[in-house]
């Protein structure tokens, strides 16, 4: 039995070992190995002691950990293929109707979707870069893609096969689904820190500590987490960020538990990505100018940010990087030739190369960044480890237990189980209850929180590595506000009374919602 | 929306959720209109009079309140009245008395000795060496026009490349404001401002102050706060901050080339300024929070400093209202909300530019609207007694719950009995000092 074990350990080694030889940083890595290796601190007579220990005080030994951490993550274990055959059907359609909008959009403007853009352009583009809110384009006919409300519309008619379809349920339930969401109970041994009442940053910070020698939580979760931060083991820090990080130290820790930090590599991929921005002009750039507009530069927590924005956006279409982590989540993007160039195997390109076309508030996943980064290569590297790891899963459809249709039916089964009498409610007025929270779940709450409060939101996304605080959210919102909901019967006074959330705390409504009655 | 309609929105929306006080009859008079005023005093259920009808409270311009207290007018208040003003408000919102009174009151403390007036050279980010006040270095060098014009060349001589401002002392919102970098300029201004084609400007007195030309940008523009300070009473002091100010950002990037330096979109962050520039946006009116100010410096730079610099931002509220103290006429019928308009350096130093007697009670957006309103009931909270009538012989300390969004600044007279509570017979550090 231990021989079995301690094999199937040197299997998983031999593998992990391979694997690294193929990522980025292995050279740079292995360099730093030898140069340690011929250091007088590796003794030839203890190798494998002395150089574990070498490796233990460079750094190097954490840094090997992260980077296993971090490639784990990123192996999906749901490599098949959907098995719903309808909800693959249904993206795969959803996807061609996003595609003939595209196109549509391009043949009614006599634009094309990628084209060479003019040297005078592009020496304009250059020199507003970081002004780019004054850069003049006429984007009157352009409009977004689609909005949530279409995408939900869309999620509405995935009826699937309903084997258990009873007479008196109504249509709309995503119920009819098979697919396994959790139970209130179940999310509460997944958050299990906020269920048994633990101290969370957001619920009070001046509460006071139970840890001697500090003051308040507040300066308690400071101290801990700098030390965290020093050591720098992403497990450590994603156990860390489970009970809400302080926002001075919020930037540096979710850096380190992405593995986005930022070195001479990334920095100067950011710039080509910038150079193809300037090169190449691709119809999608007005829609992100146009979104950014729509959302941000309207927006009272965010205007400041609009030049930040625009060039983090542009770069982000242009980056093939996100298409290929995402391969197989993110369906089949468009090829297209790029007018002007001669024709070779360069002047096609994937439309756009990131794969992603935005929708209208997309550009809401980037926004609070702002308030943690100054430096546009910082924001838009763990922007986009964010949404690679999470933010694309609110916008394609997909059987995947954190993806939107999963969040969906999450929110209907505990709002069901645990607000019977608003389910009726809602039945009873023949409104959708996810309707009302559709463009927060898509939006992963950005722009309907203020930072603040949603910063503290996204901690525990990092901190517990699922998505499944997004519907536990909006039920709690829903339950708090109850009251008013049952004296109204329409949609718009439904959303009216959800329209503002700048007072809801969010830490206390959820921790709340976790705790056992 | 009728009055009953209100309320049921009021409690539905969650947003601004005072409770109903209880009827009583306070007449209120007020010259200003405004529906942040007026939607205030009607929830509290008083009854508007006229001016010559029997006031409780009055929300006063301060022409009028000059007037009451005239000599002239005659009018002698009663118990069970208050207004808005202080008569004598102008010792700190005219921007030539601003300076005189802090200047003075820094060389009354030099005299006493007093550590607070310690002085300290300092590096100019321009490279030259000046000695500044140490602790409170916090107005940029002014010098009145033409009054103190001899000072200001010397001053000028000292660092030729700087960039000044000047600005007129008795108007407000951006009008009349202009920036000058060669004394010629400022020559060329004086010998046009007497010319008989300009009269009204040559009688005018305008103060001209070091430009803050390093200020600290958030996404590219400049920005200056808006701050609102209610005191009640000025001996002792009795001073509180609203935790909800605002940030007041240009539309255009920030630039100090010269070609910009007359463009006033620029360099001046005033709404009325702003408003008429092609860039302005009517949804957020180019205002952020100071609260999402806070954020984003603790995310960016740091907790240490983002606590200093509002630490130091308290501080210099406290002392440019103790540089007044003492030349304010201390009436117990007045109270005042002031409007601090402060600038932060790159350095994150705050500088006060000025101090606004009457802030601007306009709402431009939702926002500005629920705050404006906010600040109005919190302000009649703690300025009347807990059974909301107006009455002079109160206390004057009102109840932690009165306070709402005013955090206390100061209350001399309650350190006083601290100090004499705590460590009767031992001297000891004013908190605040």
């Amino acid at each position: 039995m231990e021989s079995i074990k301690e094999e199937a350990i040197h299997q998983t080694a031999l593998k992990l070992a391979e694997e690294i030889k193929n990522l980025s940083i292995y050279k740079s890595f292995y360099n730093d190995v030898q140069k340690l290796v011929a250091s007088p601190n590796v003794k030839k007579e203890d190798f494998k002691q002395t150089l574990q220990q070498a490796m233990k005080e460079k750094g190097l030994d954490t840094k090997l950990r992260n980077t296993v951490f971090h490639w784990v993550r990123t192996q999906s274990k749901q490599n098949k293929l959907d098995p719903l055959t309808s909800l693959s059907k249904a993206s795969a359609q959803w996807e061609k109707r996003i595609h003939k909008s595209l196109n549509s959009m391009c043949s009614d403007l006599e634009t094309s979707l990628a084209k060479l853009r003019p040297q005078s352009e592009q020496d304009d583009l250059s020199e507003k870069w970081h002004e780019l809110s004054t850069y003049n384009l006429d984007l009157t006919k352009y409009r977004p893609v689609y909005a949530p409300k279409d995408f939900l519309e869309v999620l509405l008619t995935l009826s699937g096969y309903v084997p258990f379809t009873r007479e008196d349920e109504p249509k709309w339930e995503f119920a009819h689904l098979p697919l396994q969401v959790k139970t209130l109970d179940q999310l509460r041994n997944v958050y299990v820190e906020w269920s048994n009442g633990e101290a969370l940053l957001g619920v009070n910070a001046y509460m006071p500590s139970t840890v001697p020698g500090f003051s308040t939580l507040e300066a308690e979760r400071i101290s801990l987490g700098e030390r965290v931060a020093v050591l720098g083991y992403a497990p450590v820090i994603q156990e860390y960020l489970k009970k809400g990080s302080p926002q001075c130290l919020r930037a540096r820790l979710w850096m380190q538990v992405l593995g986005s930090e930022i070195k001479s590599q990334q920095t100067s991929y950011f710039n080509q990505l910038k150079k193809s921005v300037l090169e190449v002009d691709l119809m999608i750039d007005k829609l992100i100018f146009k979104d950014v507009q729509l959302t941000a530069s309207n927006d009272d927590q965010y205007f400041v940010f609009e030049d930040l924005l625009y060039q983090v956006m542009l770069c982000f279409s242009r980056d093939c990087e996100i298409m290929q982590h995402l391969k197989g989540s993110i369906g089949n993007p468009l090829n297209v030739t790029i007018k002007g160039k001669q024709t070779s195997a360069e002047s096609v390109t994937v439309f756009p190369p990131s794969g992603i076309i935005p929708f209208h508030g997309f550009t809401m996943y980037a926004t609070p960044f702002c308030y943690l980064y100054d430096d546009p290569v910082q924001l838009y590297y763990t922007f986009r480890a964010f949404y690679i790891r999470y933010w694309h899963r609110l916008h394609y459809i997909s059987t995947h237990p954190q993806g939107i249709v999963s969040l969906c039916l999450l929110y209907e089964r505990l709002l069901e189980a645990n607000e019977p009498l608003l389910w009726i409610h809602f039945r009873n007025i023949n409104i959708n209850p996810v309707r009302v929270v559709f463009k927060w779940l898509m939006r992963a709450f950005s722009g309907h929180l203020p930072p603040d409060q949603l910063l503290l939101l996204w901690d525990a996304i990092l901190g517990y590595d699922c998505l499944e605080i997004l519907p536990l959210l909006a039920l709690a919102i829903l339950s708090f506000r109850k009251e008013n909901i049952f004296q109204v019967n329409t949609l718009q006074n439904v959303d009216a009374i959800l329209a503002d959330l700048s007072t809801i705390s969010v830490i206390p409504l959820l921790q709340l919602a976790l705790m056992k009655p | 929306m009728n009055h009953e309609a209100k309320k049921i929105a009021n409690t539905m929306y969650g947003r601004v959720n005072a409770p109903t006080v209880e009827r009583c009859r306070v007449n209120f008079c007020t010259d200003l209109e405004k529906s942040v005023l007026m939607s205030n005093f009607e929830r509290r259920g008083w009854n508007q009079v006229g001016p010559d009808e029997e006031w409780n409270f009055y929300w006063a311009s301060t022409q009028t309140c000059r007037n009451l207290f005239s000599v002239e007018s005659g009018y002698r208040m009663n118990d069970n009245q208050m207004i808005n003003h202080f008569p004598n408000h102008y010792e700190l919102s005219r921007k030539d008395l601003l300076v005189k009174n802090i200047k003075r009151y820094r060389k009354e403390l030099e005299r006493e000795g007093n550590p607070l007036a310690e002085k300290t050279e300092v590096i100019l980010h321009g490279g030259q060496v000046v000695t500044r006040y140490a602790h409170l270095d916090f107005i940029p060098v002014t010098f009145v026009l033409p009054a103190d014009y001899n000072m200001f060349v010397e001053e000028y001589r000292k660092s030729p490349q700087s960039t000044w401002i000047m600005k007129p002392c008795g108007k407000s919102q951006g009008t009349g404001i202009f920036l000058i970098n060669k004394l010629s300029k400022l020559k060329k201004w004086s010998r046009e401002a007497k010319t008989p084609f300009h009269p009204q400007l040559s009688k005018e007195s305008y103060v001209i102050s070091r430009y803050i030309d390093n200020p600290l940008l958030i996404g590219g523009k400049k920005f200056d706060l808006r701050l609102y300070v209610l005191v009640t009473s000025f001996r002792p002091l009795k001073a509180y901050l609203f935790q909800l100010g605002f940030c007041r950002f240009c539309t255009v990037k920030y630039d100090t080339s010269m070609t910009e330096l007359d463009n006033m979109y620029v360099h001046l962050t005033n709404v009325s300024v702003q408003k008429h520039g092609g860039d302005y946006n009517s949804i957020h009116g180019g205002k952020m929070t100071v609260q999402n100010l806070r954020l984003y410096l603790e995310g960016t730079r740091g907790r240490a400093v983002t606590e200093k610099l509002f630490a130091a931002m308290q501080w210099l509220i406290v002392h440019s209202l103790k540089a007044v103290s003492s030349v304010m006429a201390n009436d117990r019928h007045c109270f005042e909300c002031y409007g601090y308009d402060i600038i932060i350096d790159n350095q994150l130093k705050p500088w006060l530019v000025e101090v606004n007697a009457s802030p601007s009670l306009t709402s431009t957006t939702v926002n500005d609207r629920i705050l404006k309103y906010k600040l109005i009931d919190n302000i009649l909270s703690v300025v009347l007694p807990s059974d909301g009538v107006p009455d002079v012989r109160w206390n004057k300390l009102p109840t932690a719950d009165a306070l709402g969004n005013f955090d206390l600044l100061i209350d001399e007279e309650l350190l006083e009995k601290d100090e004499a509570t705590n460590n009767p017979g031992r001297s000891n550090k004013n908190k605040t000092r």
